[in-house]
């Protein structure tokens, strides 16, 4: 899931610029599992707003709009009478659908009201914590389920640092070594074959320091199940 | 069960009805026979609107006064707290409602009467709930009885120790007021005819006469001097005096009425007072508490003796003989009881009562299209209330058997219904669909609940209350009745789940005190598991959680209600607090003490329902500031609530600085909801620091808000 924290008042209310009519937008999704933009959330930022123009003296008109996701467009569609009747639009949604949401109402200041920080699990009480770091070659096979390159400071694929102590980090005392929880794992399994194994360094370019990625299903893509009956066709015709 | 699931469309249509919180019935509703919201009463008596209380018992229920004293309370019997401790007090705090002065006294409106006549035969209370209900609807009904009061046999058969006669007289002036006539010593079937009525021009009449002739047993000696029956013997009682005085009775039956007539002979001074029943204990079927109360007063029961003979000396009764009962009931579970003739007991005595059972007198339909049948009952048609004549209707206990007063109610309300069908031109049809009652308590959920002992009732003595016929119990007292009222723990009141919004996130799982949702797909609440605290649907992150009675708009309604009550020129502050400790602290309203300060109480069933959005939405209505008051630490009939309060509190107050409200306008306070004093000076205390705020006097920070006028002009 994609964890976010909300920005401060403060922050949202400058990029707002004095813009009079204001269309908060929570998110159905993962921003309300993590408790940050649901449409309870929506609320009480709306309710911040409308009462920080009260104390300013400019009062603002806010409106309140859940869709089940802000990272599909048909949800989006159905925002549509209420974005064209704000000035601007300030969304508790993730990155990805702040800029969806940007994409398709073009004309209109979308704002982010969410840094979108990580995809993590629950990991107690009110707490999120990050698990994966999308690079793309997933490697957890190896390494007993526990991701080096999420949880290890210098997200190193070959084993431990020189620093790793004790089973923490060198980095801080109060992080633990992601490759002591992975050593650990691996010979709780009795296995620990893969830790001789020499890895191949990650292809970087694959993850999120490369270019923007896309993903095709082309069962479901109907302009790639053309391209590729053309190819069939052509190599037909090739012979 | 499963837990109840609705759209966010279906929910929009039905908030703001009764639809969601009638979905399922708490079961001491279901057990109730005229279907009293038990519910919806106790709380409004621990919130202290005890009229309202009783305005929602008339509804169904004529005879508050008389049932909040005698009514045998299945509702009790079923209430859910019997699996945590004790159950609600349900019966005494009708009683208490009843029996409470109202400044506004007690107006009753007369409805528009322009429809047909209708006569009722009998005042007891089957025909006397019949008539109410007909000039409700616009009828004039009129009741005849023989008597020379109405009640029926309330009147004459209770006895005054357990229902005083002008408490009974009370309710009954209370029917007549909406609008019923009565017409008293008239016995239709002497001078008078059922015909009569119908060419005095009554389109419909109802027989209510009750089962009004105790039956004797056929047993040598049983027309001697001293033995007596039972509705004739109470009857008698009021005016007997001691007539009893050191005689040795035995009345024979081990039913309620036998224990009357027993406690009533006590009260008549009897030297020894002994029931003979049947049944062995288990069986016996007067209620536990009667049975109890009659013993602490001297009464013995002797059990498993079926009665062969009255011992006459001289045309008098000198004892009575009894053979041995081997068994009461049958294989079937039929009662059919067979004796031993050969084991005998006698027992001395001066004094016969037989307390055995009532049947009607049915001579007022002799000769009329109104048939009886060969046993001597009225010929009736359950499903219609109707007799064989199609204008004659009958209720109460001449059609149901020997029962209790409120299902002789119950039973008026059916043949009101049918004549209003009738007289209407429509079919007949008294079908009805009543929703389920939710499940028992879960073991496990029960483990987890607060307990808190039921209120005693206050009782005169064994030894004092058996000279007199005073009432023995003597009532609760408000503060006794509203800490009382508070134990119902508002069983089937719990949230529902809007299956479009539910995104699982799991967080009600994670915040209910007693891990009552499940989440699959989506969040699944069990209305007979969950206890209707509302603590997940103040914290749910999709607002999918709304709870049946107290919907997501109902704090802010009140909020808004509050502010719109205040001078628009004054500090305005909102108080949020506990609608069930706080009026019982008596700090609320107008009391002397309180200081002069613009503020409003905004009541919630509970504080486990304020969630940080309600109390950021007061500053956005328009409040001055806002105080949250709490009770005292423990207090609270759900757990983790002062938790879950404080974080809240916690989590709307930065927000809130953040939005440039002055720290000094919110406060909590623990232990001053339940406490007047301390709710005083948590008023008079935000009061002193936003002013002196608005004077330049706190160190700079947050900016103020800009000043009220009556901070101006301070
Ligand atoms: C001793 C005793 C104790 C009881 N204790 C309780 C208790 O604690 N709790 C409880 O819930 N219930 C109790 N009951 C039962 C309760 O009293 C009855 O269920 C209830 O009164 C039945 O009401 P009803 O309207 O059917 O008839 P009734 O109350 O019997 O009323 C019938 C009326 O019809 C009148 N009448 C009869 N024939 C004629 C006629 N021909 N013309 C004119 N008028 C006529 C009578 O005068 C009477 O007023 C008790 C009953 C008895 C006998
Ligand atoms: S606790 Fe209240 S609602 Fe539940 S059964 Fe008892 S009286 Fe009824
Ligand atoms: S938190 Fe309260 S209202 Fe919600 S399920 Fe649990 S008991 Fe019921």
């Amino acid at each position: 899931m994609i964890v976010a924290e909300r920005k401060p008042l403060e922050e949202i209310r400058r990029n707002l610029a004095g813009r009079k009519k204001v269309l908060v937008l929570g998110c159905g999704g993962c921003v309300t599992v993590c408790l940050t933009g649901g449409e309870r959330q929506a609320d009480m930022l709306a309710s911040q707003l409308r009462t920080a123009a009260k104390v300013a003296g400019e009062p603002v008109e806010v409106t309140v709009r859940t869709p089940t996701r802000q990272c599909d467009r048909e949800f989006i569609d159905t925002l549509k009478a209420d974005v064209e009747a704000a000035d601007a639009v300030v969304s508790l949604a993730c990155g990805v659908g702040v800029q969806l949401m940007a994409e398709v109402y073009e004309t209109k200041p979308v704002l982010p009201a969410v840094n979108t920080t990580f995809m993590g699990a629950h990991s107690g009480p009110g707490t999120w914590t990050e698990n994966c770091r999308g690079c793309g070659q997933c490697v957890l096979a190896e390494t007993g389920g526990v991701c080096p390159v999420a949880r290890c400071a210098k997200s190193l694929i070959n084993g431990a640092c020189g620093g790793t102590n004790k089973g923490k980090c060198e980095v801080s005392r109060d992080i633990d070594c992601a490759w002591y929880l992975i050593y650990k794992r691996l010979k709780a399994r009795g296995d620990l074959s893969f830790l001789r194994a020499e890895r191949e360094p990650l292809d970087w370019g694959m993850s999120s320091s490369g270019t923007r990625r896309t993903l095709v299903h082309a069962e479901v893509n109907d302009q790639a199940h053309r391209r590729g009956a053309e190819g069939a066709e052509g190599a037909a015709e090739r012979k | 069960m499963p837990g109840r699931q609705l759209t966010s469309e279906e929910y929009a249509r039905l908030a703001g009805s009764d639809a969601l919180i009638e979905t399922e019935w708490a079961p001491c509703r279901a057990a109730c026979p005229v279907h009293a919201d038990v519910r919806a009463y106790l709380d409004l008596i621990a919130r202290g609107r005890f009229r309202e209380a009783l305005d929602v018992i008339r509804e169904v229920l004529p005879f508050p006064g008389a049932c909040g004293r005698i009514c045998h309370h299945p509702c009790e019997q079923e209430c859910r707290r019997n699996d945590v401790d004790q159950p609600a007090a349900i019966r005494d705090l009708k009683r208490f409602v009843a029996e409470r002065d109202y400044p506004e006294g007690q107006k009753f409106e007369k409805p528009l009467q322009e429809r047909d006549k209708v006569a009722v035969v009998g005042a007891g209370p089957s025909g006397l709930t019949a008539a109410l209900d007909l000039a409700r609807l616009g009828y004039r009904p009129t009741v005849f009885d023989r008597g020379e009061a109405g009640g029926g046999l309330l009147r004459t058969a209770v006895p005054a120790y357990r229902l005083p006669r002008k408490v009974l007289a009370a309710d009954v002036d209370a029917i007549v007021a909406q609008g019923v006539e009565l017409r008293l010593n008239v016995e239709v079937g002497g001078a008078f005819q059922l015909d009569d009525l119908r060419s005095q021009g009554f389109k419909a009449v109802v027989i209510a006469v009750g089962l009004s002739k105790s039956r004797g047993l056929p047993i040598p000696g049983a027309d001697a001097a001293g033995v007596e029956l039972a509705l004739p013997f109470l009857a008698a009682a009021d005016s007997a005096g001691p007539g009893l005085a050191g005689k040795s009775v035995v009345v024979i039956g081990g039913g309620n009425v036998a224990v009357d007539v027993a406690r009533t002979a006590v009260r008549l001074g009897a030297g020894r007072v002994q029931m003979a029943c049947l049944e062995n204990e288990k069986e016996q079927p007067a209620w536990s508490w009667e049975r109890h109360e009659a013993a602490e007063e001297g009464v013995a029961t002797l059990h498993r003796l079926g009665p062969k003979q009255v011992l006459v000396r001289d045309g008098r009764v000198a004892g009575a003989e009894f053979k041995a009962v081997t068994e009461v009931f049958d294989g079937n579970g039929r009662f059919n009881p067979k004796y031993d003739e050969n084991r005998l007991t006698t027992l001395d005595c001066d004094v016969v009562v037989f307390a055995i059972g009532q049947e009607a007198d049915l001579a007022l339909v002799k000769g009329t299209d109104v048939k009886a049948d060969e046993r001597g009952r009225l010929v009736f048609d359950r499903s219609t209330s109707r007799t064989s004549a199609a204008d004659v209707f009958a209720c109460g206990e001449v059609v149901t058997g020997p029962g209790s007063a409120v299902e002789a109610v119950a039973s008026g309300h059916r043949a009101a219904r049918a004549v209003h069908q009738f007289l209407s031109g429509l079919p007949i049809d008294l079908g009805e669909s009543l929703p389920p009652k939710i499940d028992k308590l879960a073991p496990a959920t029960a483990q987890r609940l607060v307990k808190a002992a039921r209120a005693e009732m206050p009782a005169v003595p064994a030894a004092e209350r058996k000279a007199n016929f005073g009432q023995f119990e003597l009532g609760l007292s408000e503060a006794a009745a509203m800490k009382e009222a508070r134990r119902c723990m508002s069983c089937a009141s719990g949230p529902f789940v809007l299956t479009d919004k539910c995104a699982a996130c799991l967080t009600c799982r994670r915040v209910c005190p007693f891990e009552i949702p499940e989440v699959k797909e989506i969040a699944d609440i069990s209305s007979a598991l969950c206890q209707g605290c509302g603590i997940c649907a103040a914290e749910c992150p999709a607002n999918a959680i709304v709870m049946a009675g107290y919907g997501p708009d109902a704090v802010r309604k009140s909020v808004d209600a509050a502010l719109a009550s205040l001078d628009p020129k004054g500090l305005r502050l909102v108080i949020f607090t506990c609608g069930h400790h706080a009026p019982a602290a008596r700090w609320g309203g107008s009391d002397p003490a309180r200081p002069a300060v613009s503020a409003k109480e905004v009541f919630l069933p509970s504080m486990s329902r304020l969630s940080a959005a309600d109390i950021m939405y007061a500053f956005e209505a328009g409040a001055g500031g806002v105080i949250v008051l709490e009770c005292e630490s423990g207090t609270c009939r759900y757990p983790t609530v002062e938790l879950r309060l404080r974080k809240r509190y916690e989590q709307a107050r930065q927000l809130l600085i953040e939005a440039g409200v002055a720290p000094e306008r919110l406060a909590l306070h623990v232990g001053a909801a339940d406490n007047q004093e301390a709710a005083f000076a948590a008023i008079a205390l935000m009061a002193e620091r936003v002013t002196r705020r608005a004077q330049g006097w706190a160190p700079r920070g947050q900016a103020a808000k800009p000043q009220t006028a009556e901070e101006k002009s301070k």
